[in-house]
């Protein structure tokens, strides 16, 4: 399969993959359609795709997780079978999951050399230590290799699945939605490390919903859509907008016409708030902020500098250290989240399957989550299904949520409807204020705008939001002041109007002089 | 079969162990390291066909294998399979007795349903169950002058306070404390036993017996039997008021709908104003009286006096009665009838053809052991990694 002759003769002309007529069929899904692509040498590769569209499967065939049913996989000019990813990894074909296989409690070479290296029952880490050492330096890589995995950032993990991949020795690496868990910053800093493997004459295939990187970092791009191949053009052919009409299949509008408006009076009113995270370590450092009714107020940052201590602290789920927050000049201060919540506070959480969702539950059962004890839901202590059951197909029925039963078991859903059953619900009470982290983060662009055009609604209606979001272009989009977040304190408020991004991005990073 | 419980939130008073939780979470993954080539994955759906499939599948397995050991013994099949089946359902006093052996053991398995639905794991329905006897047979002395009427209401409901009290500390211990609830329900099973076997050997001892046991309790406590003839109790009938009882709880009020949501996802329960430490006292308090329950049924209905043998292990065989009956009251009755049927039907076996106690002992864990394989292989199912579909 490979003998050594083939490096010989593969040349420029011939792809380094190719695949031909690919087809996948699950259960319920045919999630390949006789696909049909080539991926060059020393070029990057995005695979773009909403989610569902078929990106992940096809990425797993090449990487030996699936098989296809049908179709064909020539690489270097051989057709291959891959079997398992031990078939791939010998090929020299690598792949960065969303989700990574690490183990915690082990340092960062051992993470790397368990699992690759084979030769004999003793582990040389010295001699990987110094290999990995070489690699860091050359891709410009700080990382400390004696480090547990659990010490570091999830960026940091990320580092360490890709030197794994490296350390092997890879032609090809399959990134799956590599950006999902990183800052604006770490993703720069990986479409530089993949543009240096591109210059080394590595291919690598870029699995993303998101056109801002297809355009940043691509050579080539795939869309697919609904498990078929849309069309591969070269980047530079395409604006952002022919991307995503060819990706969703009709316009979508990027900048959402908001009506100007001016707000009311201050009803949030945050002062000189402390708060301690998981770990005991101060998160916030003395927060001020007004918002006020009828505006977005967009919360910028760096993911990690208080946001979601913020959010835990203004939805009852965290102890305030000290200081003191008001809404409508009330104190609320470490109030139960029922509480909070039952004087028209409203939020919708980073982490929607883990902090928003029952995943386990109905459909129904989560769109009155927190409003199970209040009439009509409930009476004396039982529930009252029938009330549950047309509320629900209400807001099934008004907020589009896609599902085939109001009793559906929740976690079937896609993202961007899981993202509707909480939006529907959070929404339903009219809530004074909302409290809303990450909306769209991991959101296809049909979902993001759905959900942007929701938020504005609520602004038009009056009520004070608090938007913390990663998504620069996001908070310039939809807030009307900006704040920034930085080690757990506001060091900067503009009018969306005068701010730029770059300031906002300088103060993000804790450029405050 | 069950995932672990969610560590490290803010809601959970359980203590996290090993690195902080929000860290961790990006490492864990699905997709696993494989290294045999073999992975087990979760079935994208198992429908109805399929577990009854299953089902059909792991008693005929039990039935060959239980058909080798039998030969093994030297006992003539057929007979001894006649005698098994007619031991447990022969007769309408068979099936009388087979419902008796049932009943605590519905109890119990209905305490654990409750639960476990709250991913509270309570080892400690054996101690509650202890607990409920103990109760039921100190207020039966106390007051045996009361009305009968009267009398059996109170020896019910104390039971049950105390069984609800056993459990409750260890709620207690877990909300205040985060006190881990297995640890401390294993621990509370001793604690009760050993207070219960000082009793039996010293204050409550039938001075007119040489074992460790009570005199009978007053006759006016006993449980009213429900046939002519036949051991079946007032017990049964409240087994079964029990497991309509819960299962209205978990599906028709706010509090099961709440209990239902700690269990899946604690976390976001939490968020939306559901306090875990108080449900988790309240779970284990609910749990602690159904098996309290059924230590008063147990005792009031059948045996009349407190000996430490008046559980052959209820409490712990309700674990695997939960299971097999999907955290499902129905589920729970259905299985734990089961259970009675093979405990009486291999007395029936034992007695007819002489096939050793051991081996009846061993064919039921083995239809044990199928049962629960095929449990769970409808939920999941084991594929070869790489072979061609």
């Amino acid at each position: 399969m490979t003998e050594p002759s083939l490096s010989e003769t593969h040349t420029a002309a011939e792809p380094l993959l190719r695949i031909e007529n690919v087809t996948k069929q699950f259960p319920q899904v045919l999630a390949n359609d006789s696909i049909s692509l080539t991926i060059q040498k020393g070029e990057i590769h995005c695979l773009l795709g909403e989610n569902g569209a078929g990106k992940s499967t096809l990425a797993e065939m090449l990487y030996g997780v699936h098989q296809p049913d049908a179709g064909a996989i020539y690489y270097k000019g051989q057709p291959v079978k891959l079997s398992s990813p031990r078939d791939a990894i010998d090929l020299g074909i690598g792949m960065v999951h969303q989700h990574f296989v690490l183990v915690p409690p082990l340092s960062v070479v051992e993470n790397i050399v368990v699992g690759t290296e084979s030769v004999g029952p003793l582990l040389d880490l010295g001699q990987a230590s110094r290999k990995l050492e070489a690699l860091c330096a050359e891709y410009g890589v700080e990382l400390d290799l004696q480090a547990k995995i659990w010490h570091l950032s999830v960026g940091q993990q990320q580092w360490v699945e890709i030197l794994k991949a490296l350390y092997v020795g890879v032609d090809l690496l399959i990134l799956d939605e590599p950006t999902a868990v990183l800052t604006p910053q770490e993703a720069d800093k990986l479409f530089a490390i993949i543009r240096k493997m591109r210059a080394d004459g590595l291919s690598i295939i870029f699995i993303t919903h998101k056109l801002k990187e297809v355009m940043a970092v691509s050579d080539r791009v795939s869309v697919l859509r609904k498990g078929q191949l849309v069309s591969t053009v070269n980047t530079t052919d395409m604006t952002r907008e022919d991307l995503a009409c060819m990706m969703v299949g009709r316009e979508v509008v990027f900048q959402i016409e908001k009506d100007e408006l001016t707000p009311g009076p201050v009803l949030l009113e945050i002062s000189d708030l402390r708060a301690q995270d998981d770990r005991g370590h101060e998160a916030l450092c003395g927060l001020s902020l007004e918002v006020r009714e009828g505006e977005i107020l967009g919360l910028a940052g760096v993911s990690g500098n208080g946001q979601r201590a913020l959010f835990d602290v203004l939805t009852g789920a965290r102890k305030a250290t000290a200081g003191r927050v008001l809404l409508e000049g009330k104190d609320i201060t470490n109030r139960s989240p029922r509480s909070i919540a039952r004087r028209g506070v409203a939020s919708v959480p980073e982490d929607r399957i883990h902090q928003g969702l029952i995943m386990d539950f109905g459909v129904d059962e989560n769109l009155i989550l927190g409003l199970q004890r209040e009439s009509p839901f409930s009476k004396a202590g039982f529930l009252n299904r029938t009330a549950i059951g047309s509320f629900s197909r209400e807001l099934i029925d008004s907020y589009e949520i896609m599902t085939p039963s109001a009793t559906q078991v929740t976690k079937v859903l896609s993202g961007g409807n899981l993202q509707k059953v909480i939006m529907a619900r959070e929404l339903s009470q009219q809530p004074k204020c909302l409290i809303v982290n990450q909306p769209t983060r991991g959101l296809d662009v049909g979902a993001t705008e759905y959900v942007r055009r929701r938020l504005l609604e609520q602004r038009d209606r009056g009520a004070a939001i608090l938007l913390t979001s990663e998504d620069l272009d996001e908070i310039f989009n939809l807030a009307t002041r900006i704040a920034v977040i930085f080690k757990g304190e506001i060091v900067g408020i503009f009018d969306a109007e005068e701010a730029t991004i770059e300031e906002v991005g300088l103060l993000m990073a804790g450029g405050r002089e | 079969m069950t995932t672990p419980p969610n560590e490290g939130t803010s809601f959970d008073n359980r203590p996290s162990e090993g690195p902080p939780g929000d860290r961790s979470e990006g490492t864990v993954s699905s997709m696993e390291p494989r290294r045999l080539g073999w992975k087990i994955e979760r079935r994208p759906h198992s429908s109805r066909a399929w577990e009854a499939g299953a089902l059909l599948l792991a008693l005929f397995a039990a039935f060959i294998v239980s058909s080798l050991l039998i030969l093994s013994a030297g006992a003539d099949i057929g007979e001894s399979l006649r005698a098994l089946v007619r031991g447990a359902f022969g007769s309408q006093n068979a099936i009388v007795e087979t419902l008796v052996q049932s009943t605590p053991l519905i109890f119990t398995g209905l305490a654990v349903t409750v639960a476990f639905r709250g991913r509270i794991w309570n080892i400690g329905a054996e101690g509650q169950f202890f607990a409920g006897t103990m109760a039921a047979f100190w207020v039966a002395t106390q007051f045996e002058n009361l009305p009968p009427i009267v009398l059996i209401a109170l020896v019910v409901f104390v039971g049950s306070v105390a069984g609800a009290f056993w459990g409750g500390i260890a709620g207690f211990l877990k909300a205040r404390y985060g006190a881990n609830e297995i640890i401390v329900t294993v621990m509370l099973n001793f604690v009760i036993m050993l207070i219960l076997s000082f009793l039996l050997s010293d204050a409550w001892q039938d001075p007119n017996s040489f074992f460790y046991q009570t005199a009978l309790m007053p006759e006016s406590s006993f449980l009213p039997r429900l046939l002519g003839k036949g051991r079946l109790h007032l017990g049964f009938v409240l087994s079964i008021l029990t497991a309509i009882f819960v299962y209205v709880l978990l599906w028709r009020t706010v509090l099961g709908y709440e209990i239902r949501a700690i269990g899946i996802n604690p976390t976001a329960a939490g968020y939306k104003g559901i306090s875990v430490a108080t449900l988790t006292i309240i779970v284990l308090a609910i749990s602690g009286a159904i098996a309290g329950l059924g230590g008063a049924s147990e005792l009031a209905g059948l045996h009349h006096r407190l000996r430490l043998d008046i559980s052959t292990g209820y409490g712990f065989t309700g674990i695997i009665i939960a299971l097999l009956g999907r955290l499902h009251p129905l589920g729970v009755v259905l299985a734990s009838i089961f259970f009675g049927a093979l405990v009486n039907g291999s007395l029936a076996m034992q007695i007819s053809t002489g096939v050793p106690v051991a081996l009846v002992q061993a064919i039921q864990g083995v239809t044990l052991i199928f049962l629960l394989t095929a449990e769970v292989m409808t939920r999941y199912r084991i594929r070869r990694v790489g072979a061609d579909v």
